[in-house]
């Protein structure tokens, strides 16, 4: 058969024509790839949420190296500055001893006797300090230690990241271990969606085994026998796509403020239409594809001559 | 013209496991022949001329179905040449085996419709293979229809037809793009007594365009109506080739 656009009409209406009166092995077998992409979009919204979620808490995590009090401010912007060259920090903020009491003042506004107390102390009672941000968790540790040993040491009076560092630590774990579950659990339930899409799209096939052992006897080649079903399992792949976006848009909508009243930072009805586009492709290639790979492996077998 | 030369078909025996005692498994080997290896075409040499109608007749397992197969390379012989003109069918790879079957038409006694394709779409189809346009096939389609006398069942699916109408389908679309040769293996195996005969009317009418027509039978009052060649076969080889014969086992 060469391929001309008679022809390429010819197998694309013979698809069509086979899925309407395939109508219910065809309802089934839509129905199962439903539930894999539904399986799959879940996941990537699962994704999302803890990606966010793991992000918000490490945007918390900060460290601050309090200077001793004699040191000057020109000495205490050249650490700044030093700091600030590194490529693991993201920021550094000075907060001078004035600042430090401004601020002191200003959280403890209503409780007099602390005013009292600092009026009768006369003088600044509080250190200067750098607040470091740095671009990763796993990073704080090294600058901990750049900061101590290197040749500020004697300025830096103490760095709260000892008492930090169990919190760090921690949600360092956690992000990991969903990072990698996430993706394992991720792989796994999309291979078994694939695997009972593929299987019961080999079973329809294998319903016409006759069938296609007669058209190869009238002298079909084997592109005229396997177009039809490619593009059979194409129409399978989008209108599972289509009832996926259905269903699955409505449902984030519904659970978005329930999760965001619980984690803050997670607006998933906003990712997902800032993202609807490369969710409709998403989606949709991936039921393409998945309909027409299962027919092409299925339909392989009973091509043999 | 189509020749048979020294054409050998043997299938490797059936391995059958017994338990024998003590648990041990005995291979045994089935089938008849010197080796177990069993023969369902020996040693078949044969000539059909261009337009003939040739009855081939035997009993059950005589090897008339496997002799039409291996026209259409649903077998391959294990030894010997099957020549359709110049061309040896044996030897064809696997891509040009579409195109041998688009020259020939074939009838079986199950008749192999597709059970999803309207009677309509079923002849059609023989001429879609071929890369026929939408044009010629809204031309031939009605004709070859009527030829056969079932253009009022057109759109019928096959299972809303009967054996006769469902095998006058068949004919239509083993006609309808034209093949020189026509296989026809026990077309009216599944036929009652006036089918059978229209079928076999149908067979000869072709048969006069110029078609090269092949029969298997074991139908004596069938073979015995046409007065044509008989060939006569019986466990793998031809027995009997008269010109003008009669069903005589």
């Amino acid at each position: 058969m060469e391929f001309n656009k008679e022809n390429l009409m010819r197998v694309i209406n013979q698809g069509w024509t086979n899925f309407r009166r395939n109508s219910w092995l065809a309802f089934s077998t839509v129905g199962i790839m439903v539930l894999a992409l539904l399986i799959f979009s879940g996941l990537v919204a699962f994704n999302v949420v803890s990606q966010n979620a793991i992000a918000s808490l490490e945007e918390k995590v900060d460290v601050t190296a309090y200077l001793k009090t004699e040191v000057s401010e020109g000495a205490a912007l050249e650490i700044a500055r030093e700091l600030e060259n590194r490529s693991e920090v993201l920021f550094v903020n000075y907060v001078s001893r004035d600042q430090a009491l401004e601020e002191f003042k200003k959280r403890h506004e209503d409780e007099e006797l602390i005013q009292e107390a600092l009026k009768e102390l006369g003088q600044n009672p509080l250190q200067a300090s750098l607040e470091i941000k740095a671009r990763e968790t796993a990073q704080y540790a090294s600058l901990v230690s750049f900061l101590e040993q290197g040749r500020f040491g004697n300025l830096i009076d103490k760095i709260d990241f000892y008492e930090n560092q169990t919190v760090i630590s921690r949600i360092q774990k956690i992000s990991s271990g969903l990072r990698v579950g996430g993706i394992l659990v991720t792989l796994i339930l999309s291979l078994i969606a694939v695997l009972v899409t593929f299987n019961t799209i080999r079973l329809t096939i294998f319903n016409q085994k006759q069938e296609i052992e007669i058209m190869r006897l009238v002298g079909a080649s084997n592109w005229h026998i396997r177009g039809p079903y490619v593009v059979e399992g194409a129409i399978y792949g989008i209108i599972a796509g289509l009832a996926v976006l259905i269903i699955f848009y409505p449902i984030v909508y519904f659970t978005s403020p329930k999760i965001q009243a619980f984690i803050p930072s997670v607006n998933l009805a906003n990712y997902f239409s800032n993202f609807s586009g490369e969710m409709l492709v998403l989606v949709l290639g991936s039921g393409i594809s998945l309909g027409i790979a299962s027919s092409l492996i299925a339909v392989r077998k009973h091509l043999k001559i | 013209m189509i020749t048979f030369d020294k054409v050998i078909k043997e299938y490797p025996p059936a391995p059958r496991l017994r338990q024998g005692y003590g648990g041990q498994a005995t291979l045994l080997r089935a089938g008849n022949g010197n080796h177990g290896a069993y023969r369902a075409l020996d040693d078949i040499n044969l000539e059909i001329k261009d337009g003939e109608f040739v009855s081939i007749i035997g009993p059950s397992g005589a090897g008339k179905s496997t002799l039409l197969k291996m026209l259409i390379r649903e077998e391959a012989p294990s030894s010997g040449r099957v020549l359709i003109d110049e061309t040896n069918v044996a030897e064809l790879e696997d891509g040009q085996i579409p195109h041998l079957r688009r020259k020939i038409g074939t009838i079986f006694q199950d008749f192999k419709l597709l059970s999803q394709k309207t009677a309509w779409e079923n002849v059609a189809f023989a001429l879609e293979v071929i890369g026929a346009s939408v044009q010629s096939i809204e031309d031939d389609v009605p004709k070859v229809l009527k030829i056969v006398g079932m253009e009022s069942k057109a759109l019928n699916f096959p299972h809303q037809l009967s054996g006769g109408e469902k095998q006058r389908i068949a004919i239509a679309r083993a006609l309808v793009h034209r093949p020189k040769i026509l296989l026809a293996d026990e077309p009216t195996g599944n036929l009652d007594l006036l089918n059978t005969f229209d079928v076999i009317k149908l067979l000869t009418k072709i048969n006069e365009f110029g078609t090269t027509v092949v029969l298997a039978s074991h139908n004596r009052e069938v073979v015995n109506s046409i007065g044509r060649r008989v060939i006569t076969m019986d466990k793998g080889k031809i027995i009997k080739d008269q010109e003008q014969g009669k069903y005589s086992i």
